[in-house]
């Protein structure tokens, strides 16, 4: 073997296509039969009645879409995910580059500070759910318990069963958090923003400011694009925080989208049906990112 | 979507070097009265996201009587009662099992395959490997939820429902799209020589890889690794899908069972709460290097 591959010529050496493609073909298979073909049966189921237990079902065409689209309970769902999947994203990314530019000012214990910042991104989106749901407790909740306590009783409320306000309770959930992660991507692309640029600015009088929108802001687009990108896909699909806190409840108020397919097609028995709103979520993934991306490359390019 | 997770780039030493040289700049500078306002105003930031954590603490050393008549009160004996209780009383330990073999073992057979899998799809070249690539990427954008109705009928078909290799392989699935982008950027700039002559001194294709270039890549199996161990312990979703009655779960999903269940004993649930994180402070603490390093160097522009 060894003679044999020290004779060809030492640029095939790239071309070992089968042995390469053998090196991919685990990874692959589970990629395929875990990812790829389990979401072409969600389009195909999406076009049956099946209930998610019966042996049988019969293809019923788009029938299922057009309920979709007629149901009140799905554009509900649409709208909460709206609230909680642009609103997050907007409001954690926010945060998370005020924090890192106020860290980029720090000269001393800036490695501390970096920590401690990432800590409460440890706590998983569940665990954290499921404490704020016993602190919005209506009767021994310490939110309330505090409010009686100031001498504010009106303003101790059901949190979670009201349902005029019950969404916006699950946004500052879901948005309570520094964003470790984002955080950390902005930190680094401030620090590679060259100093020389930024004291050029400054000698030439532009304020603190001025600095940040015409210097700053501009060499940190990339992140931007990029964070605001995962920060999306993770809002699409938030779930952990409306199961936890209110089963989507009252009624169907604060049901998302990630939640409405959960519970459709496995607690309702419509399979079919939670795969047809699973084919929509899909689309609204493609289309919101794709879009996105576009939009902010383009500013990128500009600036 | 594919540009820009395809410009994500691995610049360790350039960063790295960044941060040193100013670094050094700034060790000579002087306290100013702006940066002790920042220092403060961070502080208090951590302080108010960590509170309701800081709460379950406290609470966890607390009877539910005392919680119930003073929610704000802090706790007067500290005892591990409630620790023992939630050993001895519910199915938490095994579900810590579950969650640990889960984690593990996903994470391993993920450094099993997907490091191979990327440096087949570099190496292959041509239009199989662009093919190879947007194929994997594509998977960043399909939630689990569309892929999860059929997952659960596939698994069921074949007998494997409620059971931990059906957590583990869908978590592999899931999580082999983003292992793939982040090999695969690293791979880019290894030049080919080093194997080249590996393979001129006789290894074969399998030795040079894990001889190698496996080593090689250590910076990002390392924050692929620690990302994947936090994201896989924290995983509240699958688990909840694929794992039920039958199983104890995982920890989250045996918390999310008792919240049902244990109606008056909030005291468990800050304790298992707590329990939950410690695990994930301790990953954390251990490889802080490696994972501020993993998570700076996706996304800084080169």
């Amino acid at each position: 073997m060894s003679t044999h591959a020290a004779t060809r010529p030492r640029r095939r050496y790239g071309r070992g296509r089968l042995a390469m493609l053998g090196f991919v073909l685990p990874a692959l298979v589970v990629y395929l039969l875990m990812v790829i073909v389990p979401s072409l049966q969600t389009l195909q189921l999406s076009l049956t009645n099946w209930d998610g237990i019966s042996a049988g079902y019969d293809y019923v065409g788009m029938q299922n879409y057009q309920d979709i689209v007629a149901s009140g309970r799905f554009w509900n769902a649409v709208r909460n995910t709206l609230i909680l999947g642009l609103g997050s994203a907007v409001i954690v990314n926010v945060i998370s580059l005020v924090v890192a530019l106020m860290l980029d000012r720090l000269n001393h214990a800036q490695g501390l500070f970096r920590t401690a910042v990432y800590l409460p991104a440890l706590v998983s989106a569940f665990i954290m759910a499921t404490i704020w749901k016993y602190l919005l407790n209506y009767n021994f909740g310490s939110v309330n318990t505090v409010l009686r306590e100031l001498g504010l009783p009106d303003w101790a409320r059901d949190w979670l069963g009201d349902s005029s306000i019950v969404i916006w309770v699950i946004l500052f959930i879901t948005c309570f958090t520094l964003g470790g992660n984002t955080t950390l991507i902005y930190l680094a692309n401030l620090q590679s923003v060259p100093q020389e640029l930024i004291e050029a600015a400054r000698i030439d009088g532009a304020s603190s400011v001025k600095v940040f929108w015409n210097v700053t802001w501009p060499m940190i687009a990339g992140a931007v694009t990029v964070n605001m990108t995962l920060a999306m896909i993770a809002g699409w699909v938030i779930f952990d925080q409306v199961l936890v806190l209110t089963s989507g409840g009252p009624g169907f108020v604060s049901e998302t989208m990630a939640f409405f397919i959960y519970k459709v097609g496995f607690g309702e028995y419509r399979a079919g049906f939670g795969s047809a709103a699973a084919v929509v979520l899909f689309v609204v993934v493609i289309v919101s990112t794709v879009a996105a991306n576009a939009y902010m490359r383009k500013r990128e390019i500009q600036a | 979507m594919t540009e820009t997770m395809a410009q994500v780039t691995f610049v360790p030493e350039k960063a790295g070097r960044m941060l040193r040289r100013r670094g050094a700049a700034r060790e000579k500078k002087k306290w100013t009265a702006g940066e002790i306002v920042v220092m403060a105003v961070l502080a208090v930031l951590v302080i108010i996201v960590a509170s309701p954590v800081i709460y379950a603490l406290l609470n966890s050393f607390r009877s539910y009587a005392e919680i119930t008549k003073d929610p704000m009160g802090l706790p007067t004996t500290f005892t591990f009662d409630n620790y023992v209780a939630l050993f001895q009383q519910t199915a938490f330990p095994e579900a810590v099992l579950n969650t640990l073999i889960i984690t593990v073992g996903t994470v391993v057979l993920l450094v099993l395959i997907v490091p191979m899998a990327a440096y087949g799809i570099e190496r292959v070249g041509g239009r199989t490997s662009r093919f190879l690539y947007v194929l994997f990427i594509a998977g960043l954008m399909i939630p689990f939820q569309v892929r999860m109705i059929p997952l659960v009928k596939g698994f069921d078909d074949v007998g494997l429902y409620s059971t931990l290799l059906s957590v583990i392989l869908v978590h592999l699935g899931g999580a082999a799209s983003f292992g793939i982008l982040l090999y695969c950027s690293f791979i880019k700039g290894i030049p080919i020589e080093v194997e080249e002559a590996a393979h001129v001194d006789g290894a074969g294709r399998l030795r040079t890889f894990w001889l190698i270039v496996f080593p090689m890549l250590l910076p990002v199996t390392s924050a692929f690794v620690i990302i994947q161990s936090l994201g896989l312990w924290n995983d509240f979703f699958i688990p909840l899908v694929f794992l039920d009655s039958s199983s104890a779960g995982t920890i989250n999903v045996a918390i999310n069972r008792m919240v049902g269940l244990l109606t008056s004993q909030w005291q468990l649930i800050y304790t298992g709460a707590i329990l939950a994180i410690i695990p994930s402070v301790a990953i954390f603490a251990g490889f802080q290097r490696y994972f501020i390093k993993g998570m700076s160097v996706g996304a800084v522009k080169g």
